[in-house]
């Protein structure tokens, strides 16, 4: 499976979009980073609706939390009930360590929880630690583009 | 004869609601009052529906009541009372009912017992009744406003705790962009400006990564007030285990050894109790002298309380700091001497009296400092039954 | 606190097993390694039944490593009554098998399986790869919080065990 690996990146705060995906391309050889801002966004990416009717369905989501309006507890919700969706992996990268948010998008179907690290180098470091294993060591269901 | 008419008192009066059928008996009672000085309003009635219609009506301010009617114990008049929820005194004026029954009357409520050949005493009674209904409305009062003060003091308290929480949580975001992006800034461009941008790159970084740990400090230590704790069975070899590695590079880089033996388990809140064993012990690695840090845990149980020691050959603490040292932000040195923000001991501090503990330090003989801190112990806590068997002859051993 | 182990590792392969654990112990990863050989047994331990009567569904591993060729009941049921339980859907269950079949990895996502991994057939990357699993499960990874008690922050010291 050599395809270019995708991975959609959903977090509401730009800084961090930036940093995750510099990161992940850094670290990785063959990823196609895709960002988006909110929930909504999210969806439409993954239907490949609207402007993102050319994406392609990515391999892994690195989804955020706390975003205004439709939130990452709702693409949560919308992709892991959703037949052809919920084969994908989402790992929640979030600032909460709050029991709760962390329960909550385990019940919600998310395949992984991480924190984000306040510090640079913990930040970094928890990214690089989320490309590596994901893009790597474990296996992603793949779609070949329609 | 009785007399049926409503009563109200005029100022200065006393308003007397008796209970008597026998109408020479009213009119002596009365008599007896007015010569003990008091302006009396006297309503008498015989029965349970005469005595309640007029409570409601003339609001006596006490209540005589004649042991036997005909139709009604005087007694009763108390369950009526108690039924309208009235705090009246109610005296007895009666004839010979022996010590016993007068005693007993006295335990079921009413306030005193007068003989009626003997109603000399009766003013007194009825001033020291009253005298004492004073001091329980007074009292009431009192308690009534002390609930409410302490009511109003909890909650502003929230308040207070929550707006810290808030403050802190979500400076954290903004802080954590400055923080990282002036530190991004920093390894992109380092060499590629001028070196007065480079210095000027590292005061914001200095600033921000302070800033960040200052804030993480504060919200530990409103965390400690947050209502959320609760007490669990919490084993101490186990926490102070991860406390050590938490501290893992600090206690590679120092060469540290840190030693418990059998450390009990307690009723506390894990996290916060690991929290504390973190700090003394990073403290002791911390504030280290000349030769690596020798650090011992122990455990004893002393009066009802489990009384733990950390002691260190660190470089210990002058006699005069000691008062202020658990003061939120108090530190002893500069930050090129010591790194850190002085908040540390102040959460142990607030955690172990949250637990309704006590803190403390003195110092060793070997120059360093030994932290004590007590937990009292509350229910004994029950490790669960061993499913795994798990050799573990507790001592942990750390070097280098 | 309780005895939890923190993983339970979910395999018939003796060479396997003793592979798997000599690197999580290795590299500090993990100290309490809990073994069972078959899908039944595995299904006994994670509900509480059985041999296992005396656990309880408050506390369980941080993450099972589960196999899909066991005998009695394949690691396929396994993970399908694991996350169709609301007692024991969040436990993380990593699928680590041979298994090189479309059908198998697209049908444990499905079921609900938090990751797929495929055995290396060589020695040096199988611990590779356990290492690295072990790493971002056990250190990375944050577990549901009906777990363990206690969150070890860093690394824990590897203990004998067994």
């Amino acid at each position: 499976m050599n395809t270019t690996a995708g991975i959609l990146l959903v977090d509401d705060n730009p800084a961090d979009l930036d940093l995750i995906g510099e990161v992940l391309s850094r670290s990785l050889c063959s990823v196609d980073v895709s960002s988006v801002r909110d929930g909504q966004q999210a969806m439409d990416f993954l239907h490949r609706r609207g402007v993102y009717a050319s994406s392609s369905r990515p391999a892994l989501v690195v989804l955020d939390l706390s975003m205004p309006g439709k939130d990452g507890r709702f693409v949560l919700a919308e992709v892991k009930s959703h037949p052809e969706l919920r084969k994908i992996p989402i790992v929640v990268f979030s600032t909460s360590q709050a029991g709760p948010d962390i329960q909550g998008s385990y019940n919600l179907g998310a395949n992984s929880y991480v924190t984000k690290p306040c510090s640079l180098a913990d930040f970094v470091s928890a990214v690089t630690s989320i490309g590596e294993f994901w893009l790597s060591c474990a296996i992603l269901p793949r779609e070949e583009n329609r | 004869m009785t007399t049926n008419k409503l009563h109200s008192a005029k100022p200065g009066q006393l308003q007397v609601l008796h209970v008597e059928d026998n109408q020479l008996d009213a009119e002596l009672v009365a008599r007896a009052l007015r010569q003990g000085g008091f302006e009396v309003s006297v309503v008498v009635v015989q029965d349970e529906v005469e005595f309640t219609q007029q409570l409601r009506a003339c609001r006596p301010e006490v209540i005589l009541a004649d042991y036997n009617l005909p139709h009604w114990k005087g007694m009763e008049a108390l369950d009526v009372l108690r039924r309208e929820d009235l705090d009246i005194p109610m005296i007895l004026v009666s004839g010979a009912l022996g010590d016993m029954t007068a005693v007993e009357c006295i335990k079921r409520g009413a306030t005193d017992y007068v003989l009626k050949d003997g109603l000399a005493r009766l003013p007194e009674a009825i001033r020291r009744a009253l005298h004492e209904k004073n001091l329980r409305r007074l009292r009431k009062q009192v308690d009534e406003d002390l609930a409410k003060k302490v009511d109003e003091l909890a909650r502003s308290n929230a308040d207070l705790e929550q707006f810290a929480y808030v403050a802190s949580h979500d400076l954290q975001e903004p802080l954590r962009m400055v923080a990282n992006y002036t530190q991004l800034l920093a390894e992109r461009y380092r060499g590629k400006l001028d070196d007065q941008a480079d210095k000027y790159i590292h005061y914001a970084v200095d600033g921000a990564t302070r800033m960040q740990t200052l804030i993480q400090d504060l919200l530990a230590y409103s965390r400690v007030g947050r209502p959320e704790i609760e007490l669990k069975p919490t084993e101490c070899d186990v926490i102070v285990s991860s406390a050590i590695k938490n501290l893992y590079a600090a206690v590679r880089e120092s060469g540290a050894i840190v030693t418990f033996s059998s450390l009990p388990t307690v009723m506390a809140n894990s996290s916060q109790l690991q929290q504390v064993f973190q700090n003394l012990i990073g403290n002791a690695i911390k504030f280290r002298g000349a030769n690596p840090p020798q650090i011992q845990v122990a455990a004893e149980e002393k009066e009802g309380a489990w009384v733990f020691s950390v002691a260190d050959n660190g470089i210990g603490i002058a006699p005069e700091h000691v008062a202020a040292i658990f003061t939120v932000f108090k530190r002893l040195h500069t930050r090129q001497e010591y790194p850190g923000n002085g908040i540390g001991l102040s959460i142990c501090k607030r955690v172990v009296e949250r637990h309704g503990g006590r803190i403390s330090v003195t110092s060793n003989a070997n120059g360093g400092s030994t932290f004590v801190f007590t937990i009292p112990v509350g229910t004994q806590a029950q490790p669960e039954g061993r499913f795994i068997s798990h050799e573990h002859d507790g001592r942990y051993f750390v070097s280098r | 606190m309780n005895n939890e182990p923190e993983i339970l590792l979910v395999e018939d392969s003796q060479e396997d097993v003793d592979l798997t654990l000599h690197t999580l112990r290795r590299e500090k990863l993990a100290n309490k390694i809990f073994i069972v050989r078959d899908g039944e047994e595995a299904l006994d331990f994670l509900f509480c039944r059985g041999a296992f009567a005396d656990r309880s569904f408050d506390h369980y591993p941080k993450l099972v490593l589960l196999d899909l060729k066991l005998p009695k009941v394949n690691g396929m049921q396994v993970l399908k009554q694991l996350k169709n339980d609301p007692r024991t859907k969040s436990i993380p269950v990593v699928i680590l098998t041979s298994s090189k079949e479309d059908r198998d990895l697209v049908e444990s996502y499905n079921l609900g399986a938090n990751s797929y991994i495929q055995k290396p057939v060589d020695f040096e990357q199988f611990r590779q790869t356990v290492k690295q699993l072990g790493l971002y499960w056990l250190v990375t990874n944050q577990p549901p919080v009906a777990n363990n008690g206690v969150r070890v922050d860093s690394l824990e010291k590897s203990h004998d065990h067994q």
